[in-house]
Order: structure tokens, then C-alpha cells, then sequence
């Protein structure tokens, strides 16, 4: 949900909500194990559980300044 | 055809949909081929924008509208995107789900369309005005579990 917000606020900012089970090579790819799991820039980041915005976003700008 | 949304159930979601303040796009993509829950997702979408005038529903196949699906960058099925609509014009903020919204993910499904509908995200300002500073895309991908 608060991926969708970000995306929702940031034209460059695309959210996918990915039922994990569905897709199990995906997954297993970026290393899912417990949910909910966000990786950002397809695995140049990680966020395992639910957390507040603030450390979403300073994951997302370590991702990008990586 | 057994509906999924019972007469409590499509009551809440009813009750939940009358908050919305401007009309909302769903466009799904489901393919004919290894997708087991395409039909399912389809019949479940369409049975919540049945509850709401603000909801349209569009349906897609990620082969036979491979241009669409490319354009929405859906590239998963079955998919959702959820967009805002004004007249004729879609806008897509690149808010998307993949595989059935079933469980918890039924609970996400309803808070996107009241979100998108809101067109506000509800962030804080810190976080807006940091948002807003990007210089290039982010791709985020929350995988969830439907239980």
C-alpha cells in the first residue's frame, strides 16, 4: 500500500503488488521468504516487512545512490 | 456462475466504494495460456465494478493487446493497473497488482481504488517533497502472500 502511494505521488515511481506464491521463480529470485517483502530496482535493495514510510524511502534513495 | 463477493461482502465493499471522489480505471490483463487464476481474477474484478458508477473496467490479453499490456508494463498475469479516470483520459501512476487480489490482497485491491480515486497519497510532506526530488525511475515490487 505504501509503495502504491509513492507511485501515486512520483511519476517515477512504479509500484507492483506481486502475489508471491503465483509467481515462485520471481520470488524465489529476490530471495522472499517472509511478507511483506519490497525490492527495490529489481533487487538493488530490500525491505523485508511492513515499515514506516521514512524507512522505505531512505532504503529507496540508498538504492539509488548504490 | 457462483459469484465470489457475497451480499454482506458486496454490501461493505459498497459501503467502502461511496467514499470515492473521482472515478477510477481498472484495466486487467489476463492471458489464455499458464494462467491459473485469470479467469477467477476477471470474474472478481468485474464483480467489484459493478458495485460503484466511479469504477470502469477495461479487459486486455497480454498477446492479442500486447501494445496495451506494453504500455501499462504489465508483463505478469493475471494483472491489474489501477488509473485514474477524468473523461476520456486515462492516467496511469504506475500503480499495479499481479496474481488474484484474494485474501488480504481483496482488502488492497479496495484501498487502491479508494487512493487512486482520492488522487492524493496521503504521504508525508518530507516524503512528498523527497519524491519529488528523483531524477529517475524506481521500481518497487511488494511481494505479499494472500493469507
Amino acid at each position: 500500500m505504501l509503495a502504491h502511494m509513492m507511485a501515486l505521488e512520483s511519476p517515477l515511481v512504479q509500484a507492483e503488488m506481486v502475489e508471491a506464491t503465483e509467481f515462485p521463480e520471481l520470488s524465489e529470485q529476490f530471495g522472499v521468504s517472509s511478507v511483506p517483502h519490497t525490492t527495490i530496482n529489481r533487487g538493488k535493495g530490500n525491505v523485508i516487512g511492513a515499515v514506516p514510510e521514512a524507512n522505505l524511502l531512505a532504503e529507496i534513495l540508498r538504492s539509488i545512490a548504490a | 456462475m457462483t459469484e465470489f463477493l457475497n451480499d454482506n461482502v458486496k454490501g461493505q465493499v459498497r459501503e467502502a466504494l461511496a467514499q470515492m471522489q473521482h472515478p477510477v480505471q481498472v484495466l486487467f490483463f489476463g492471458s489464455k495460456e499458464n494462467c491459473d487464476y485469470c479467469n477467477d481474477t476477471r470474474q472478481l474484478v468485474e464483480e467489484v465494478c459493478a458495485l460503484s458508477d466511479k469504477l470502469s473496467l477495461s479487459i486486455y490479453d497480454t498477446l492479442s493487446d500486447a501494445a496495451v499490456a506494453t504500455q501499462y508494463h504489465v508483463d505478469k498475469t493475471p494483472g491489474l493497473v489501477i488509473a485514474a479516470k477524468d473523461g476520456d483520459e486515462i492516467t496511469d501512476f504506475g500503480i499495479r497488482l499481479a496474481g488474484i487480489p484474494a485474501g488480504h490482497e481483496f482488502t488492497s485491491l479496495i484501498q487502491d481504488i479508494l487512493l487512486v480515486s482520492s488522487r492524493n497519497s496521503g504521504l508525508s510532506e518530507q516524503t512528498r517533497e523527497t519524491l519529488q526530488g528523483l531524477k529517475e525511475p524506481v521500481n518497487l515490487q511488494v511481494f505479499v502472500t494472500p493469507t
